[in-house]
């Protein structure tokens, strides 16, 4: 038998690539619609549990006492590349599971640390991640507390994935019901982490680096004046706000002119035909207040990010809106991967 | 100009008009026109019509499964982002990559300038066509799916009833503006950029043309389309791709409305013809992008819309392209074009 690479030479192999559809495609983990489907798909086939609540949340809540709840997040990151402007995968795996927690009102008490890496991976590079990662714990107080290392074959992982879990304690759970009128508030500019990324990947010239941060404290500081919070990850905000529309059955209305949006985020992504508010943010996230709080959620917020905007409002309608300069027009939920236009 | 002084001279120079019809051929201004929603700041007898200009929503079916099959035979292949989500018979080329299949997506050729032994899956309009005349030069072997788009715009004129076009912007700037003037379209064009205010300009201008029954071709985007275009483009071009007819998703066969590599060598539809000659290409004959491409019907109108055909699963053209494909944006939005 000719090998296949003889053969397709002259055109005449047969096809050599299984045909079977019923595999995962990589939009299911690009967070959006597909990737929603998939996960109420399994969270379906688990039975439920009585004493957790928020299960479908960033971070599920266990009460204890009468008025404290535990609350634990578990998060695994890969990404391309691994190193990457302002930061590194280790970042990535710190921030994300402290993030999950703060945006349910928790403040982290420790975390795990997990990895799968792949034979061959620099140490140097190894180390690096792990010594952001120690900076990190050190910088905010947070501690890793338990984890797991695996080594697997050469090609098995593409270097190296991070699995963090995260346990906090809150005495408020960040879901109070909201109302018609009460403000959404961005806690800064949006896209700087997909910019990044992209900018590396298509190796186009920027500043723009990574916004990965611990959004704990400016959480913690907020957290009397707001209702709900929920960090901007995958997606980008256009997927966050549906996401907080859909889970309070309600609309959200928001003025392009306020989405803060740094000039070379704009530029960037206008060269690459994508769209801004479909890209991952790892260090914001999106509030609902009242009226009443949103100024004072701001001037703290304006603390820790001057870019910190009130874009918009909650209203009746059934889905996000979007006022741009000339016409109002739906900001939808991405779907499929994010990929450039063509022209 | 600023923009709410546009808005309100394309009302007052809309008021004394009857329905028009303006055809934006460019995918690009359609994305423009939806993301920032000026559908609705347009009066109301000013329909916007989405010309066949999203390249990858005017592949055909057959290009997409004879690409398919070569990557699925274990060939590297490569093509632009938006071509891979498109789905072909069975599947599309993220599936076959998702099966374990060679398919890098690029942003531009300098991607692959050196890969030989890749195939290149070569979409767009004149403003892609350049670059792959360059890989074509360095001995990349490419499946032409390119297209031109006077021969279209030509078709689209004795089939459906339009006011003028808005030209394409960027694929003037390769065959310049002087060019619009040979090709026979018996209306008047204006060429346009992309941000939303030149596009409410051009709309004007264009309205201005209607209302004077002029067939006019006026070059509106003079900061980078010239009258004589990119002559070392064009050159580029002629070197390496000849004519040839193609196939348009939803439309069908346009005599010498495609470009094909002159090299016969280096055209993956002669070199792997053995590995898709075979395959049977089937478009769901319920679907009627056809007539939606050509602004002859709403996504509402398709049977298939939202129910079989949808973003995840779609059947046709129109629900291909997120950002420019009419049944998507409309699917996207839960509306239907008209209603934005």
């Amino acid at each position: 038998m000719n090998t296949p690479k003889q053969n397709c030479l002259t055109g005449a192999c047969p096809p050599i690539i299984s045909r079977n559809m019923h595999t995962i495609k990589l939009s299911e983990g690009s967070g959006g619609r597909e990737m929603q489907s998939l996960i109420s798909e399994v969270r379906k086939r688990f039975p439920e549990t009585s004493a957790w609540n928020n299960l479908r949340d960033d971070a599920a809540t266990f009460p204890i006492g009468k008025e404290k709840h535990i609350v634990f997040t578990s998060d695994s990151y890969v990404v391309t590349p691994i190193f990457f402007p302002g930061g590194n995968i280790g970042k990535l795996a710190f921030c994300g599971t402290v993030n999950d927690l703060a945006v349910i009102g928790a403040a982290p008490t420790g975390l795990s640390f997990s990895c799968i890496l792949e034979e061959g991976f620099s140490k140097d590079e190894f180390f690096e991640i792990i010594d952001t990662i120690a900076s990190l714990s050190k910088q905010t107080g947070i501690p890793i507390v338990t984890g797991d290392t695996k080594v697997v074959e050469r090609g098995g992982v593409g270097k190296i994935i991070i699995n963090t879990s995260g346990i906090g304690i809150t005495k408020h759970i960040l879901s109070d019901p909201i109302q018609v009128g009460d403000r959404v508030i961005v806690s800064g500019g949006i896209g700087e982490h997909g910019t990044a990324l992209l900018a590396k990947r298509f190796e186009l010239e920027s500043s723009i680096e990574t916004d990965s941060k611990p959004l704990h404290e400016e959480l913690i500081a907020t957290g009397p004046f707001i209702k709900q919070a929920k960090d901007i990850t995958r997606g980008g905000i256009a997927a966050i706000l549906n996401e907080l529309a859909e889970k309070n059955d309600a609309g959200i209305a928001v003025e392009e002119e306020l989405i803060p949006l740094h000039d070379q985020v704009r530029a960037l992504t206008e060269i690459l035909g994508i769209d801004a508010y479909s890209l991952a943010c790892e260090g914001r996230f999106v509030c609902i207040t009242s009226p009443k709080n949103a100024e004072k959620t701001l001037s703290i917020l304006r603390k820790f990010n001057p870019s910190a905007s009130d874009i918009g409002k909650i209203t009746n309608e059934k889905n996000v809106t979007i006022q741009t300069r000339y016409g109002k027009t739906l900001l939808a939920v991405p779907s499929g991967n994010i990929v450039p236009r063509i022209c | 100009m600023n923009n709410s002084q546009l808005i309100s001279d394309i009302k007052a120079t809309a008021a004394n008009m009857g329905e028009v019809r303006i055809m934006e051929v460019c995918g690009g201004h359609t994305n423009t026109v939806m993301r920032y929603g000026l559908r609705n700041v347009l009066p109301s007898n000013i329909k916007l019509i989405s010309g066949p200009g999203c390249p990858v929503c005017v592949t055909s079916q057959r290009d997409i499964d004879a690409m398919i099959e070569i990557a699925l035979a274990g060939i590297k292949v490569a093509t632009y982002g938006d071509m891979i989500q498109v789905p072909g018979t069975k599947m599309s080329l993220a599936d076959a990559q998702n099966l374990g299949a060679d398919v890098k997506m690029i942003y531009s050729i300098d991607q692959i300038l050196d890969e030989t032994d890749r195939v290149f899956f070569a979409v767009g309009f004149e403003t892609t066509t350049p670059m792959t005349a360059k890989l074509l030069q360095n001995g990349i072997k490419v499946f032409s799916a390119h297209k031109v788009m006077p021969p279209a715009m030509r078709v689209l004129t004795k089939e459906m009833r339009l006011d003028g076009f808005i030209d394409p912007g960027h694929v003037s700037t390769i065959i310049g503006s002087d060019v619009w003037g040979t090709m026979n379209i018996p209306l008047p064009q204006v060429i346009s950029g992309f941000k939303p205010d030149q596009l409410l300009h051009s709309i004007l201008l264009l309205l201005k043309l209607i209302q004077n029954k002029s067939t006019a071709i006026i070059n509106d985007y003079p900061e980078v389309v010239f009258p004589q275009g990119n002559i070392v483009a064009q050159n580029l071009i002629k070197n390496t791709l000849k004519s040839a007819d193609a196939d348009w998703r939803g439309i069908g066969t346009i005599p010498l409305s495609g470009l094909t590599p002159i090299d016969a060598q280096l055209d993956a539809r002669i070199v792997y013809a053995n590995l898709f000659k075979n395959i049977e290409s089937v478009e769901n004959t319920s679907c009627r992008c056809g007539e939606i491409i050509r602004g002859l019907a709403e996504p509402k109108d398709c049977p298939l819309f939202g129910t079989v055909c949808t973003p995840q699963n779609p059947q046709g053209a129109c629900m291909v392209s997120a950002s420019e494909g009419a049944c998507a944006i409309a699917y996207k939005y839960g509306k239907s074009l008209s209603e934005l």
